[in-house]
């Protein structure tokens, strides 16, 4: 029997930790995946999908924005590239993501640093990207690090799911005067406005806001896609002028 | 849609979560972010998420609702200030939905 040094059981135990820590940081974030996922599973069963249709979207699929965003297409029969433009759209910002996760994930092989990618949708990303943003830049992409958002992803994806598959077997039973629905906008109150730390950032955040909201009836989501364009851009000249001073 | 025009959309579906969330992890080290577009990243996740939001909030069946008798207003409202007051999502969540329901109730 090979007996492990104690310098690496010493690091085993440090991931394992950092496992745990992610998952129990991530655990408010998940009870607001989990609303969503009802909502998104009710929603898939009201569209006419069939209950194995709908667990292989769930499963597979794992997007709540952009699966709701694309049922009422479905219900429409819209041609499937509207479909996947669409569904393209919403998720644009996960490209955002994908780019801010590169520092962390750049030494990690290439179908690892794709499996984190995919499971991190947008509770995932928040509680990470305020974790490590208090951590020095020599712990990037650290197995702690790395543990973490496994722990957080392992957290938000099976609640995603579970719930998914309850809002599935539940559908019409959930009377829609809940309004479970606006519980998805409140979660997303309550990640994004921590993610605001200076000023810039929270005109960014408001000018996106703004534009989101009077670009709302442009056709395949690009309203979101012009909000986040005009908020990053302000927020950015306004940094670049604060520096200047 | 006919089950198999179903499946292949999800499938599509899932390709585009997978491009999506990749896009920039796919090359990892090779890529380098020139700065300018580095510092637009300390940005835009949360005019991102914010742009998600915000129509939820201020539009009620595709029109502008920004009257106080907007039941979803209030409850952002109530949410966005327990967040920064408190810091706690579930907390949020909770006074959110209950300030939701109270003011629809009345209005």
């Amino acid at each position: 029997m090979i007996r492990r040094a104690p310098a690496d059981a010493h690091a085993r135990r440090l991931k394992r930790e950092a496992f745990f820590a992610g998952q129990l940081r991530a655990v408010p974030v998940a009870i607001a995946s989990g609303v969503w996922g009802i909502v998104t599973g009710v929603a898939m069963v009201n569209s006419g999908l069939t209950p194995l249709q709908a667990v292989g979207m769930t499963l597979l699929v794992f997007a709540g924005a952009a699966q709701l965003a694309v049922l009422p297409l479905i219900v429409a029969k819209a041609p499937i590239w509207v479909i996947l433009l669409t569904a393209t759209v919403v998720n644009l910002r996960f490209l955002i993501f994908s780019a801010g996760l590169v520092p962390y994930l750049r030494k990690l092989p290439l179908a690892r640093r794709m499996l984190l990618g995919y499971g991190t949708g947008d509770f995932a990303f928040a509680v990470c990207t305020t974790q490590w943003q208090s951590q020095p830049a020599s712990e990037r992409g650290s197995p702690q690090q790395i543990w973490f958002m496994l722990g957080t992803i392992f957290s938000t994806w099976s609640v995603w799911q579970v719930s998914s598959m309850a809002g599935i077997v539940l559908g019409a039973q959930i009377p829609p005067a809940w309004g479970l629905d606006f519980a998805v906008v409140v979660s997303l109150i309550g990640v994004t406005i921590p993610m605001i730390y200076d000023r810039p950032g929270l005109v960014g955040a408001l000018v996106a806001g703004i534009v989101a909201v009077l670009a709302a009836g442009l056709p395949l989501k690009l309203g979101l896609v012009a909000a986040v364009i005009a908020g990053t851009g302000v927020a950015m000249a306004l940094d670049y002028a604060q520096a200047r001073g | 849609m006919s089950d198999f025009e179903i499946w292949i959309t999800i499938i599509g579906l899932t390709a585009v979560t997978i491009i999506t969330r990749n896009f920039f992890l796919i090359p990892g080290d090779a890529l380098r972010l020139p700065p300018r577009v580095e510092h637009a990243l300390r940005y835009a996740p949360v005019c991102a998420l914010t742009a998600l939001v915000t129509p939820e909030l201020f539009t009620v069946h595709g029109t502008l609702a920004l009257s106080l008798a907007n039941p979803k207003l209030i409850g952002g409202l109530v949410a966005a200030v327990t967040i920064v007051v408190t810091g706690r999502t579930l907390l949020t969540m909770a006074l959110g939905m209950v300030a939701f329901w109270i003011a629809r109730a009345w209005l």
